[in-house]
């Protein structure tokens, strides 16, 4: 704790660990699971809606969203109610060995309590989360079970929507066979190859991570073809996990580097702290845990040519243009991220395979219902 | 996975030496390496050899390597143990980086300090405010312990 209780006269030292801008509230998160190392991290978003509804627990909006999610109340009071947080100050500055250290532990708490893709659960299983929550939640749930059957969770480690996207993809393609789609993707990783090294990678940073990916690809299709018990298995182990992750971070980062002019309208409109284009790439793509924003999603889309459906899960009501529901019920909006070339094409290509739950600050995966 | 990393870079090293540093294992231990770096012409470490320390920790290239000097510096951004406030080190480590490219970065940083993100505000104030007197002690303590 002593490294973030500085003085004032320090304060700009403070500077050169916390990220700053959107990722703001990784202090606060650090803090909280500090205190509480069995919380779950890694989910800002929850750190940014959850004073409001402390503060309103009397209303019926704030209760349903605290039993909602349950870590969001202990790790908040947590932070609020302690009054040595924000009083003492400890003029040492933390060495990079503590700072690392408490990183670790708290990367080793997240971890202990849920595996990087956990097992295929119905979708009673989301349910049961907000069973005594938000009528708001149940609503929205009940019109999700109209299109979608089942849930699987990734941790919420910051790189969620990484593991979730390439898990539900392989996923998808170990189930069906596709080997024309595989094919497709198999060419178009092959020629990342040189697009990577013109980024400025070197070759030994990506090729044994894109190696991973292509030999359970190729194994598509022979005699001897990864099955999803060994995908579970792989992708749940770190090393496997995480050279994955690097990989389609640093496809994101290339293609965003790499189309600069488009991107850099939306990248300079929504992060305060971003000189530029290459700079948020630096900060908030390659760096592991980073969280993921619609940047990120569309940049993944465009550099696999890979449409994703994203659906919305959150407290908002109304808004029920675009969404999936019924007028009675609740609507869930969805978004489907299409990469520009298939955006008019009608063919199978054009249609998300993928399609992941997103919830304020994380992704889990999606399976839409057979006769959805 | 990690020493496959390592030994991939070593290997880089060995075949393209960045020109200003040097760097490999500093005994039988893979994670551990040893650095030098030659001062800077452009800087008051010219003429100077600092000797770096290099661990890997055991999910190398997930978490960044520990870097410090062990040789004495005289800068605003490396303190008397030797540690260096990088932000690359810290929290903008990612896996893209190598220990080539933070070697680069570490002498940019001899280069150029960062008087505004202070590892030791002493030093960073007289740099700010009498260039003169930072740039002759950096000689001077260059001279003493980066020579011999």
């Amino acid at each position: 704790m002593a490294w973030r209780e500085q003085s004032p006269e320090r304060g700009s030292q403070v500077s050169s660990w916390n990220p700053g801008g959107p990722a703001s509230h990784r202090e606060s998160t650090l803090d909280a699971a500090e205190s509480r190392p069995a919380v779950s991290v890694g989910e800002r978003e929850d750190f940014v809606d959850a004073p409001k509804t402390s503060v309103s627990s009397i209303s019926g909006a704030g209760e349903e969203s605290l039993t909602s999610r349950p870590h969001t109340e202990h790790t908040v009071e947590n932070a609020e109610q302690n009054p040595n947080l924000n009083t003492d100050s400890t003029p040492a500055r933390p060495t990079d060995d503590q700072i690392l250290a408490q990183e670790n532990s708290i990367r080793e708490a997240v971890a202990e309590s849920s595996p990087f893709v956990g097992d295929k659960e119905p979708l009673a299983a989301l349910r049961k989360e907000y069973e005594d929550g938000s009528a708001v939640f149940l609503q929205k749930i009940s019109t999700l079970e109209e299109k979608y059957q089942a849930i699987r969770r990734t941790r919420g480690d910051g790189n969620c929507f990484f593991r979730a996207f390439i898990f539900a993809y392989m996923e998808d393609l170990v189930q069906s066979n596709s080997l024309q789609e595989r094919n497709r993707v198999v060419t178009c990783m092959r020629q990342w190859k040189p697009r990577l090294i013109a980024a400025g990678y070197q070759e030994l940073v990506f090729e044994d991570a894109q190696e991973m990916i292509m030999d359970q690809l190729n194994s598509l299709g022979t005699a001897d073809p990864v099955m999803l018990p060994a995908l579970e298995t792989n992708m749940r182990d770190a090393g496997v996990s995480q050279m994955v992750v690097m990989y389609l971070r640093l496809l994101t980062s290339a293609e965003l580097g790499q189309r600069q002019e488009f991107f850099s309208p939306f990248i300079l409109g929504m992060f305060d702290d971003c000189p530029s284009v290459d700079h948020f790439r630096q900060r908030y793509v390659e760096p592991m845990g980073e969280e993921s924003d619609h940047v990120h999603i569309v940049a993944l889309t465009d550099a696999l040519q890979v449409p994703i459906r994203i659906v919305y899960l959150d407290q908002s009501l109304g808004a029920a243009m675009a969404g999936v529901g019924h007028a009675e019920g609740a609507a869930v909006n969805h978004h489907d991220f299409v990469p520009e070339a298939l955006q008019n094409a009608t063919g199978p290509n054009a249609i998300p395979k993928v399609h992941l739950l997103y919830r304020p600050g994380h992704y889990d995966i999606l399976y839409p219902s057979k006769s959805a | 996975m990690a020493s496959k990393r390592i030994q991939k870079e070593l290997q880089d090293l060995q075949r393209d030496p960045p020109t200003s540093c040097s760097a490999g294992p500093a005994g039988d231990d893979l994670f551990h390496w040893q650095a030098t770096i030659m001062g800077p012409g452009d800087s008051p470490y010219a003429g100077g050899v600092f000797f770096v320390m290099i661990h890997f920790p055991p999910d190398y290239p997930f978490k960044p390597p520990k870097v410090q000097f062990q040789t004495k510096v005289y800068h605003p951004n490396v303190n008397s143990q030797g540690s260096i406030c990088l932000d690359i080190l810290k929290e903008q480590w990612s896996p893209a980086l190598t220990i080539s490219k933070v070697l680069l970065s570490v002498c940019s940083l001899l280069t150029d300090p960062n008087p505004d993100d202070p590892l030791v505000p002493e030093i960073a104030h007289i740099y700010k405010s009498d260039r003169q007197r930072y740039e002759e002690t950096a000689r001077e303590w260059t001279r003493k312990y980066g020579m011999g």
